[in-house]
């Protein structure tokens, strides 16, 4: 075969043969690979580029060597699952640096990580006080992960004993123009439904670049025309708004009513819209 | 406005809220979010029924307004 049309069809044949085998190797994100998988990222890379430029004469060869490097890489990974032991020989384990808010300075030592470094990295996730952490680990991927301490992590619903209203994630319906049925199929919806909600808001629907629609059925689009404006969805916002305005009317009925009987009715009917305010209150304004 | 009238807006306020509550618990996924639009729609259907009942007394006390 001549030299030339070898190196065209060696590439293209690498280009797809190197895609598979990066497919099947699997989806780890290659920033957070550790140690010994960047290696054989390297080792499949430089292989390949050495085959592609026929530096490596004898493709077959080159192939069977790539083939077997990821079979073993697949065959630990597996292994790995299988057993701690293995996982720890291939992967290593963490290291925890700091305990009860306490450096642990031999471990320190055993990574070789300084003072300075671990300063650092702890600026890096915007940690300036060793007071506030309680527990940071070194993973094997040369991540530090912290846990602080309680009374400085992050407020949640929980902590304040609030109820929020559980959240679904939102389904994107129109992408560019186009209708996804399968989107709306999964939230129960039509393609009827999404075309009433698109004439309401009056615009059509290939002036949409994405529409999604949230857990609890709302629409949220953004246009290509970014001069008109749509009403964002304000219907719970209104809905509360409009109980609270019965309940202050039938407050006032109440008051102003010289039957005792009516004017029972009336209050015991406020107490009653309030509760359905605080029942609400979580899925509508929350 | 007389207090008959009144009522009725606040009746026909009240059963708006009922088609937009009815609306919700239709299209929420999440169960136990529909079963509170459902007990709060109970509460809010006793509500406009007494407020009805309330309406048809005070139209039968004052009939020169009634259908106001």
């Amino acid at each position: 075969m001549q030299i030339w049309l070898e190196i065209i069809i060696r590439p293209i044949f690498l280009f797809f043969f190197t895609l598979f085998l990066v497919r099947i190797i699997g989806k780890k994100n290659i920033l957070r690979a550790t140690l010994f998988r960047f290696v054989s990222y390297t080792i499949i890379a430089v292989v390949t580029a050495l085959l592609a430029v026929n530096v490596i004469s004898d493709f077959v060869l080159g192939i069977t060597a790539l083939l077997v490097w990821v079979g073993l890489l697949i065959a630990m990974d597996y292994l790995a699952i299988k057993s701690k032991w293995v996982h720890d020989i291939i992967h290593g384990k963490e290291t925890i640096l700091v305990k009860h808010g306490k450096i642990m300075e031999e471990n320190l030592l055993d990574v070789r990580l300084s003072a300075e470094e671990l300063l650092r990295e702890l600026r890096c996730k915007k940690i300036f006080n060793l007071a506030d952490i309680e527990f940071a680990v070194l993973e094997d991927m040369g991540d530090i992960n912290v846990l602080m301490k309680s009374h400085k992590t992050p407020l949640s619903a929980c902590d304040l004993g609030i109820k929020v209203a559980p959240l679904t994630e939102p389904q994107t319906v129109i992408l560019d123009g186009t209708i996804l049925p399968e989107s709306l199929a999964s939230l129960g919806f039509n393609q009827e439904w999404l075309g009433i909600q698109l004439e309401t808001i009056g615009v059509s629907k290939d002036n949409v670049f994405i529409g999604q629609v949230d857990s609890s059925g709302d629409l949220y689009l953004d246009l290509f025309d970014d001069s008109i404006q749509i009403p964002q969805p304000k219907v719970k916002e209104m809905l509360y708004a409009n109980f609270e305005k019965s309940q202050a009317d039938l407050m006032s009925f109440s008051l102003e009513t010289q039957n005792k009987k009516a004017s029972d009715m009336y209050s015991s009917h406020a107490e009653k819209i309030k509760i359905i305010m605080e029942k609400l209150e979580p899925y509508l304004l929350r | 406005m007389t207090v008959a009238a009144q009522i009725k807006k606040t009746v026909a306020t009240l059963k708006g809220n009922q088609g937009t509550l009815r609306l919700y618990a239709l299209q929420t996924q999440d169960q136990e979010t529909k079963e509170v639009y459902q007990e709060v729609m109970d509460i809010n259907g006793i509500i406009i029924k007494d407020l009805e009942e309330r309406i048809q007394v005070l139209e039968y006390e004052e009939p020169q307004y009634k259908g106001n």
